[in-house]
Parts: C-alpha cells; sequence; structure tokens
C-alpha cells in the first residue's frame, strides 16, 4: 500500500481531518467577530481575537483556481492521474481558500467561478479528504454531466485547447 | 554613516550543469570567484557575505551545505562585518539583504550568493515510498493542507494555478504562452552561457508534454547545479574598480493578500504581491516604465513573466498576452524581456540570472542580444520581488 502524504495532526489541526473522517468539513472561525480562518491558525485575521472555534461550514463554494495535474511527482499519484487540484472560495466568506480536489466532473466543464459543493472520499485507510464536485441544483438532485457546460458560450478558451 | 546609492560591480556564475558533480562549497567559490574577478577586485576589498542555499528539494545523499560564514571564509573575506544565510529561498533575499547592509554602512562591499545543488529527478522522487516523508518542502502554503491533494510542486502552485486562472479570467491562450517561451529561447540562441541553446518553434512547443494544465515542460526552468553572485558596494567606491558601474535605483519587496485588481482577499497571495510590489518600487524612483530599456523577469514558469508585465505597468491587467504576441516583449521590440534566455534556458539560479542579464545588459556586454543604448534595466525575482537598475 502507498500513502499519500499523511497530514500530521496538531492540537491546531486536528478537527479537520477529524471531521473529514466523519463527513464534515469544519473551518475555524472566530468567536468574537465571526470571520473565519482556513489553514487553521492560533489568531483570527480580522480582529486578532484568540478565540475561535471549529464550526461546520455548507460545503458550497466556487472554483477560484484550478490544474489538471497530468504529471505524478509522488508515487501515490502514479496511478491516479490526471487529477485536478483546486482551490475552492467557500460560500461562508469572500476569499476563504481551501485547497482540494475537483472531482466527478468533466474537464471540459472545469472553469474559475463553477459552483461546487464538497464531498468526502477516503484516499488511504485513515485519510478521508474533503473534495468537491459540481454542486448540484437545488431544483433536485442532478448528475454532474449535466451541469450546463459553458465552455462554448464564455469568452476563454476550452482549458485543453491545444492550438 | 550611511550610502544613499548601493553600486553593482561585479557578477558571476559557476560551472552550471545538470549532475555537475560539484557540491555546493564548490559552486559557492567558483561563482565568488568569477565576482571577483569580473570586478578586477580581491577578497580583501569585501567585507560582508550574504548566501542562499538550498537544493530546491530533497537533498540528494552526502550532500553538504556552505552558508555565508563558509563561503567568505573559503575566500579570505576577513575581517567579516555583515554574514546572513537567513533569507529565503531565491536569489532576491541576499542580494535585498546585500543592498541593505551596504546601504546602512554595516558592511562597504558585499557579495550576495544564490547556491543550488540540483533536486533529485523526478524518477528518484517516484521511486521513494515513504509515506510521511518529508518528499517534498512547500514553503508556500501549509503542507498539511495541500499535500495531502497532490499538490506537491510548485509547478502545480503557485504556477499552474495562476497560468489556468489568468486563461479563465482574461481569455489568455496557450499560444501566447508559447509565444513568449519560443521568444526567449531566440535570446538563449544568441547567448553562448545559455544552456538551451537549439531554437524553437510553436510546434516544438505544443509537441512538449503537460506537466500541470496548462502548463508544459517548457514553461518550467531548467534544474540544475549553479553558483551566482552579485557584488554591491557604495558609490564612492564603485568607480575604482574594473567595470563601469551599474546602480541600484530603487528595490522592492512585497508579499500582500489583499487584491490590486477587483477579487476577493485569497489566501492566493501570489496573485496579488506583484502588484503590491511594483506600487513600492515606482514611489521610490521618478523613472517609469516608458523609461525602462530591457527586462528580466523572473520565470519559474511562463506565467510569472506575464504577471511582471501587468504588474509593473507595461500593460494593463490581462493583457500580457497580446502584449506578447504583438512583438514587444522580443529582442528589437519596445521592451525586451529576457535576453539572455531567461530560466527556462539558463537553468534554474533563482532569480540571480535576471540581476546578472540586468547588469552586463547596462555594461553593453550582452554581443548579439545587446540592447542598443540600454540605460534602464529592471529585474525581478519570484512573485515579491523587484529593482530598477541604472547606468551610471
Amino acid at each position: 500500500m502507498t500513502y499519500p502524504p499523511m497530514p500530521r495532526l496538531t492540537g491546531l489541526t486536528r478537527f479537520f481531518w477529524e471531521g473529514a473522517a466523519r463527513r464534515s468539513l469544519l473551518i475555524l472561525r472566530c468567536q468574537e467577530c465571526g470571520y473565519y480562518t482556513h489553514p487553521p491558525r492560533p489568531v483570527c485575521r480580522s480582529c486578532l481575537s484568540m478565540e475561535l472555534a471549529p464550526e461546520e461550514v455548507s460545503g458550497r463554494g466556487a472554483i477560484y483556481m484550478y490544474t489538471v495535474a497530468v504529471t505524478a511527482f509522488h508515487p501515490f499519484w502514479k496511478d491516479k492521474v490526471p487529477y485536478t487540484i483546486a482551490v475552492v472560495e467557500l460560500a461562508e466568506q469572500p476569499g476563504l481558500g481551501v485547497t482540494t480536489n475537483i472531482v466527478d466532473c468533466p474537464e471540459k466543464l472545469l472553469r474559475v467561478g463553477l459552483p461546487v459543493e464538497a464531498t468526502f472520499v477516503e484516499t488511504a485507510p485513515g485519510l478521508t479528504l474533503p473534495m468537491f464536485r459540481p454542486a448540484i441544483r437545488a431544483t433536485g438532485p442532478r448528475a454532474a454531466s449535466e451541469v450546463v457546460d459553458r465552455s462554448e458560450d464564455s469568452a476563454r478558451p476550452a482549458a485543453t485547447a491545444g492550438r | 554613516m550611511t550610502n544613499d546609492r548601493v553600486a553593482i560591480v561585479g557578477v558571476g556564475y559557476s560551472t552550471t550543469g545538470r549532475r555537475t558533480g560539484l557540491s555546493s562549497r564548490q559552486l559557492a567559490v567558483q561563482a565568488g570567484k568569477a565576482a571577483l574577478e569580473d570586478a578586477g577586485m580581491t577578497p580583501a576589498d569585501v567585507d560582508g557575505v550574504t548566501l542562499s542555499w538550498d537544493v530546491a528539494g530533497p537533498e540528494p545523499e552526502g550532500l553538504e551545505p556552505v552558508n555565508s560564514d563558509d563561503a567568505a571564509h573559503m575566500l579570505g573575506i576577513d575581517p567579516l562585518h555583515v554574514s546572513s544565510s537567513g533569507g529565503g529561498i531565491v536569489f532576491a533575499h541576499p542580494a535585498r539583504e546585500a543592498i541593505a547592509a551596504v546601504r546602512s554602512g554595516q558592511c562597504h562591499t558585499a557579495i550576495a550568493f544564490r547556491v543550488i545543488n540540483q533536486r533529485l529527478s523526478v524518477p528518484d522522487l517516484m521511486s521513494q515510498e515513504a509515506p510521511e516523508s518529508e518528499l517534498v518542502p512547500d514553503h508556500w502554503t501549509d503542507p498539511q493542507f495541500a499535500r495531502p491533494f497532490g499538490q506537491v510542486l510548485p509547478v502545480q502552485w503557485p504556477g499552474a494555478l495562476t497560468a489556468q486562472r489568468h486563461m479563465d479570467l482574461y481569455g489568455t491562450t496557450e499560444e501566447q504562452f508559447g509565444t513568449h517561451v519560443i521568444n526567449q529561447r531566440h535570446n538563449a540562441s544568441l547567448n553562448p552561457e545559455a544552456i538551451l541553446r537549439d531554437p524553437m518553434t510553436l510546434d516544438d512547443y505544443f509537441a512538449s508534454r503537460y506537466i500541470s494544465k496548462p502548463l508544459r515542460l517548457f514553461d518550467c526552468d531548467y534544474p540544475v547545479d549553479s553558483g551566482s553572485a552579485v557584488i554591491f558596494t557604495t558609490e564612492e567606491r564603485a568607480r575604482d574598480f574594473r567595470q563601469k558601474p551599474v546602480f541600484v535605483d530603487a528595490a522592492a519587496f512585497a508579499l500582500s493578500w489583499k487584491p490590486r485588481t477587483a477579487g476577493p482577499e485569497s489566501m492566493v497571495f501570489t496573485w496579488n504581491s506583484p502588484g503590491a510590489t511594483a506600487e513600492h518600487l515606482w514611489k521610490q524612483t521618478d523613472l517609469r516604465p516608458g523609461d525602462v530599456d530591457t527586462v528580466q523577469f523572473y520565470d519559474g514558469f511562463t506565467i510569472w513573466p506575464m504577471m511582471w508585465l501587468e504588474a509593473l505597468g507595461f500593460c494593463g491587467p490581462g493583457e500580457s498576452g497580446p502584449l506578447i504576441q504583438s512583438g514587444a516583449t522580443r529582442l528589437g521590440g519596445s521592451i525586451p524581456l529576457n535576453t539572455d534566455g531567461g530560466a527556462c534556458n539558463m537553468g534554474r539560479r533563482h532569480g540571480a540570472n535576471f540581476c546578472i542579464e540586468a547588469v552586463r545588459q547596462l555594461r553593453g556586454q550582452c554581443g548579439d542580444r545587446q540592447v542598443p543604448d540600454a540605460k534602464v534595466a529592471l529585474w525581478t525575482n519570484a512573485y515579491y520581488w523587484a529593482c530598477l537598475l541604472t547606468a551610471d
């Protein structure tokens, strides 16, 4: 069994990984002003209070940055390329980014701003990661493949364009 | 006593290449001797050393480090009034410390070094199986919240994530990336010191493999063993040596998490820092982008020189792709970019080559790639350092 780099749980970060194992996305939040901070830090970056506590967030957000990783640089990903690395901006707060993977999403649908929602994937024994997939509309469950492909009507070239 | 104007009077490189067999100490000594020779100096003329060393990745077995005390001791610099190996991972840090040390009068002459031993190759990395090993140090984010997701190397973040976002926001194309790549390869073909010198076409660019989309192999700098050294001194001393001095007109460092253009605050400070650096730089000088004759912009990945063109005001936000396609950044264009070929072709010297090429352009020593009558040059490093140099 090849493991990915495993997080080393500390007093500051344990909640995040234990939450993920319970399929819950927890983000550290200031108990005085309500500002979220991620990755976890011992201080609120908005009001400098040190009273922070993990709170469950909605798991909704939008892709802020992404890349389709084609080359593996660690044995764990040797048979997993290509995979998508992204920073997702969570709905709770502008600029609240989490580094993650996008799954269940055809490459041509990837775009900055794509609405996504959290999903939890056990990638190795003892490691569950909060990943994201295209958001299913509030009208009811839809497969990711039904999400409208806007790559044709946007100004940008498709992510996979050659020339 | 403080010295308002700091000059650059010597530059030099070690033997540079893949698997040179040279230790970090040998690379440092070679680079230091080359810079002293270039300046026409002896070690007795120097009283400060700043040095940044690392392997830019996991250490090959048996590798010996080098630090500033060590470099000074080996080169016979004595007494040593400034010694720093703290800094950070690119040449900007020892350069900044050397400029500050000379300007403040802590020393009169400092050599800034960047020494890198080539990282392990990808096959080497892939053969390691340690589940919790620190295979890839991540200096930029909290690794615990990045590496389990397979974000393990800079080509992914900040490189590819930034490049892809630029494409999505501005319509930047892979052809524009490729045009920059072949432009600077052309410059390298005119530079005897460049490592990769064979001319390239857009077809060659598109035939190269993706590493992390949209970045391809040729969008990435070329890892090598290298030692680089630059000698900074006071204006008072600058004219006593062999070379025509080049002066530091402005030097700026900035990390910023706040957006300069529309958009949310973000943990993605690579996106915001070039703009904050540019603001800090242009406040220090009466010169303006239109006064600059050539720019040497850090190209760890193709997206960085493009971000710098925009941040420093050579075009508007998102306009670097069209600027490159217009030919403006080629030799003979209005703002020749990376005239030595950049780190993609010179090899990874972590920023030092941009400083050294800017100096040589201002001295008029660049032969077939010389920008005629260059008087003002600008170089950058990583996403947080910019330095404006002027001829005497």
